[in-house]
């Protein structure tokens, strides 16, 4: 498979080296079996199937939010990698080599600014990526376990997201880490060991920085990268991306595969021969219904990109990542308030410690896990919302979620268990709050829901639209309502 | 076995047989025993023997510094201390809820019928006795132990936990 387009040009010549054969086994390729031979021997491209079903190619089927997730995880490691070489993870010098980054290294601000911009990125898309495959119904067998391992690679972007915030030891790392690991001293029994394991001691110090160094360059970024390869693994090896079943032919016509590729010389079947086990064609009708993904799914890939890789910059250059100042033991800042994605979690945890910071985040993670093994149901799956009534119950669970946890917040400033019983046992605190009430309200609904409709898929829809609309409405409470004192304010 | 190949020409004396059985048990005991040792071995290894942490107990000055009745915040030690008619008390300013820093004591408004100190971060608000007049803290402010040191200063050991009752007379 030469490259015969002559040796006249440089770039021809170069292309005809031994070195570059070595490199490179094959030239550009012309023909359909060319483009899958490429992405077969490539290292690289070998991630992808040689063949994608057009399906997989629509915008409106993915928006290519787990891409854009991996990107922004390249990104970050990436900037992480350069950040490293001007970071002291001492609490004498952590700040001081944050405000070198800032104004005496080269590109030292811009690249703190991507890594920060990118880590916000990642912590939106990773969430939006699971809204996808659970409204898609991906979940369903054989991707059970693949969306175990997602659920749990948006507990690892949090976790890293968290031990991020920590490392520049400004007000706000300090007091991050010293409300975090407080939380983490909840569980009975093992509460405080917990917490003298995260801290290395007994106070907010130097042994405390250093562990969450160590796990946010280190122990973290290992863990994610071993959970990603097995998720990608996984995503071939359950047969590449959902799909509606029927219909694929219409499909393959508006993914502009209009244009007949010249066939290769032999069967195109033949490489997948090379391959045991379950192959991404599983679950294809036939062979023909798939297109090369060589340039259907690669090009697009490379503009997608370049278009994060440049929005990341641009947000990088136009706004600077937040520095507070230096961290200091004896005040917290007032308000002292999280980054935006964990302001759903501290307007619980005002509640309740126990039940805002462990029960509740341990029931949702363990609530994600189990949704494919609770519903098991086979119709619908790659639809969006599975059918039009699947549209309507998100949209209603959406909409009658927001003022009921509204409703919640409201009844308990003014009639909270603290309100009407100030002496009130701190048990009865934790049983009764908005935090518990929300859970119990959202549990009891989607029951009825699924019991209604005798449908699992519709029950498991209603749960996650009520628990997404609730995540999204605390965080707003809490970013723009919630002022000095964690008193109330008004945003304007 | 039914279709046997060369039969051993002298089979094993019951009495040293081991069963494959007993072979492999013991084999994996073994290996999930050397395998658990030294991961237990490395859970232990995380928590520090030495830590180099500041002093519990620490001097806060002379008693006639603090005005009969006062309550004066000790910013560095993050506690205050209450001079009260019956003596002193040491009130920890570490709030109970996520050990943020409670604010200063502020004379009685609103609905509060005494003086109350606010936490920033969540919202509580604590008595002068301790006391959780509202928010998510689940137990009053500790009391710390007060004491004079030989130089005639007043002591402070935060290490010891006393009760609100327990007051420190000069």
């Amino acid at each position: 498979m030469a490259d015969d387009r002559g040796t006249s040009t440089l770039a021809g010549r170069i292309m005809g080296t031994r070195v570059w054969q070595s490199v490179f086994r094959h030239g550009y390729p012309e023909t359909d079996l060319d483009r899958m031979s490429t992405m077969f021997t490539n290292f690289f491209l070998h991630l992808l199937p040689a063949k994608v079903h057009p399906n997989c190619l629509r915008l409106t089927y993915t928006w290519a939010l787990g891409m854009v997730g991996l990107y922004l995880t390249i990104i970050l490691f990436v900037t992480g990698f350069l950040l490293m070489f001007f970071y002291i993870p001492s609490t004498g010098w952590a700040y001081q080599s944050m405000k070198d980054l800032q104004f005496a290294v080269s590109f030292g601000l811009l690249l703190r600014n991507m890594h920060r911009w990118s880590a916000h990125g990642m912590v939106a898309l990773v969430f939006l990526h699971m809204c996808r495959v659970f409204y898609t119904g991906s979940y369903r067998a054989p991707r059970e376990f693949n969306w175990v391992l997602g659920v749990l690679l948006w507990g690892l972007t949090l976790f890293l997201s968290f031990t991020g915030y920590l490392l520049p030891w400004d007000q706000l790392a300090f007091w991050a880490i010293t409300v975090g690991t407080s939380i983490a001293s909840y569980p009975p029994w093992i509460g405080e060991t917990i917490r003298v394991l995260m801290l290395g001691g007994h106070t907010v110090g130097q042994g405390a920085l250093l562990r969450f160094y160590v796990l946010h360059v280190a122990v973290l970024p290992a863990v994610l990268g071993l959970l990603l390869a097995i998720h990608f693994w996984r995503i071939r090896k359950d047969g590449g991306l959902s799909r509606p079943a029927g219909a694929p032919g219409e499909l393959a016509v508006t993914a502009g595969h209009e244009r007949p590729f010249a066939r290769g010389p032999l069967k195109t079947y033949a490489l997948m021969e090379l391959v045991g086990g379950t192959s991404p064609m599983v679950g294809a009708q036939a062979p023909e219904e798939e297109i090369p993904s060589w340039p259907h799914l690669v090009f697009p890939l490379v503009v997608l990109f370049e278009v994060v890789l440049a929005v990341v910059m641009v947000l990088g250059v136009f706004f600077n990542a937040p520095l507070e100042e230096l961290a200091n033991f004896t005040h917290p800042p007032n308000p002292a308030k999280a980054p935006w994605y964990f302001l759903g979690l501290q307007e619980l945890v005002s509640y309740s410690a126990l039940v805002g910071g462990v029960v509740v985040p341990g029931l949702l993670i363990l609530g994600l896990m189990s949704i494919p093994y609770v519903d098991r149901e086979a119709e619908g799956e790659g639809i969006w919302f599975t059918s039009p009534r699947g549209k309507r119950v998100a949209l209603w669970s959406i909409l009658a979620t927001a003022p009921f946890t509204v409703l919640l917040i409201l009844l308990n400033a003014y009639m909270g268990v603290r309100r009407l019983f100030t002496e009130a046992p701190q048990a009865l605190a934790d049983l009764l709050n908005p935090a518990t009430l929300l859970l119990v309200g959202i549990a009891a609904f989607s029951i009825l829901v699924g019991w209604r409709t005798g449908s699992r898929r519709l029950a498991a829809i209603a749960l996650f639209s009520c628990f997404l609309s609730a995540y999204v409405v605390l965080m707003v409470i809490g970013t723009f309502f919630r002022g000095p004192n964690w008193d109330w304010i008004w945003p304007w | 076995m039914p279709n046997a190949g060369p039969q051993p020409e002298t089979p094993p004396s019951e009495g040293s047989r081991i069963s494959r059985r007993l072979l492999l048990g013991t084999g994996w005991c073994g290996f999930l025993i050397s395998t658990l040792g030294p991961a237990l071995a490395n859970v232990r290894y995380l928590f520090p023997n030495v830590v180099y942490e500041g002093p519990t107990q620490f001097k806060v000055g002379r008693a006639e510094e603090y005005p009969a009745g006062s309550a004066t915040f000790l910013e560095e030690q993050r506690l205050f201390i209450l001079h009260d008619p019956e003596g002193f008390r040491a009130l920890s300013a570490v709030c109970t809820h996520l050990r943020c820093t409670t604010g200063p004591f502020v004379p009685p408004a609103g609905q509060w019928k005494e003086p109350y100190s606010r936490c920033p971060c969540h919202g509580s608000i604590f008595a002068k006795d301790g006391r959780v007049l509202q928010g998510p803290a689940p137990r009053p402010l500790d009391f710390y132990r007060v004491s004079l040191a030989p130089d005639g200063r007043l002591l402070v050991d935060t290490a010891a936990i006393v009760g609100k009752d327990d007051i420190f007379k000069v």
